[in-house]
């Protein structure tokens, strides 16, 4: 089992795009920096609208439009920040597969997933109603909180993948 | 001198310190560098178009001002603990003069016309691509700093 794990990992890397990709000098930290600016470019979309669901800032703003102008956004910077990701993973899979962190940030991430899928009909989509109650209603306050710990864990991990000592390749 | 060598001797014996300070920087700079962003998708029509720029720039400066305190302390914090590295670093101080270049152009030039009343689009639209050219290539500098050391 772990003789195929380790040598599905050594397969993806031996790609030769991917074994190209690391060995540049320049190629690696590019897409790293890219995957980086993602997070100072969307990071401050999530923090101010989830900022403005608890009631700290923006309060002149709607929730929906705070809500709805950033939507397409984040999105786009969610694909920059998966496919950057994927690339930066894949080209050192035999490093990523037996780390610790990495497969944490792994789960944080559905977790993300989960939480729009929870949160998403009860509270994104549902921003006119938000805006017309008269203070802002707990699911709202929950789903703000419980995003802004689930991103700060996952950059959190994000940079604890470089201090992982396990791996001897 | 003595403070720095404290702060060097509990972030080089200490496991799990410069990590942390690297995470504390990082935080930093995405809330710094985006309440800063913000104002320059205002500023080029790209969200929040029923406020004015000014307006956001008044509900997201007291973030950006925090997160430059936290990121900055995070950032001599760990030039502190490997000085000797830093400072023969070819891209480290490319990155100090863009850091630079970017905080004096925010609270000046960008602080300006985003606060104007009615400034011509294509002068707002310019002043904060600017803005959003110093700030990404200060990121880029910092990583590529870090693949150097």
């Amino acid at each position: 089992m772990t003789i195929a794990y380790s040598s599905i990992a050594h397969s993806i890397q031996s790609i030769d795009s991917l074994t190209a990709f690391s060995e540049s000098v320049l190629a690696y930290p590019i897409v790293l920096s890219i995957h980086l600016t993602c997070i100072a470019l969307f990071g401050g979309m999530i923090l101010m609208t989830n900022l403005r669901l608890l009631g700290l800032t923006f309060r002149s703003v709607t929730i929906r439009e705070m809500v709805t102008s950033f939507r397409p956004w984040k999105r786009g910077g969610g694909v920059i920040m998966i496919t950057t990701g994927l690339l930066l993973a894949a080209s050192e899979a035999e490093k990523y597969a037996p780390n610790p962190y990495f497969w944490t940030k792994m789960v944080i991430l559905g977790l993300i997933g989960l939480h729009a899928l929870i949160f998403r009909p009860i509270v994104y989509n549902q921003t006119e109603e938000l805006d017309r109650s008269p203070v802002i209603p707990t699911k709202a306050k929950v789903a703000a909180i419980l995003s802004l710990v689930l991103w700060t864990a996952m950059f959190t991990m994000g940079r604890l993948i470089a201090y992982w000592e396990g791996y001897e390749g | 001198m003595l403070l720095q060598n404290a702060i060097a001797d509990a972030l080089n014996n200490t496991e799990w310190a410069f990590p942390l300070a690297e995470c504390v920087h990082i935080g930093g700079f995405a809330v710094g560098i985006g309440s800063i962003v913000l104002v320059d998708f205002r500023m080029l029509n790209l969200g929040l178009r029923h406020e004015t720029a000014a307006r956001i720039l008044r509900y997201t400066e007291p973030w950006t001002l925090i997160a430059l305190v936290f990121v900055v302390f995070s950032g001599l914090a760990l030039f502190s603990s490997q000085t000797s590295i830093y400072l023969v670093n070819l891209i480290f101080p490319l990155k100090m003069y863009a850091l630079l270049a970017a905080i004096v152009y925010n609270f000046t030039v960008h602080r300006k016309v985003a606060t104007m009343e009615n400034p011509p689009p294509a002068l707002s639209k310019f002043v904060a691509i600017e803005s959003l050219l110093l700030w990404v290539s200060v990121v880029f500098g910092g990583l590529f700093t870090g693949f150097l050391v």
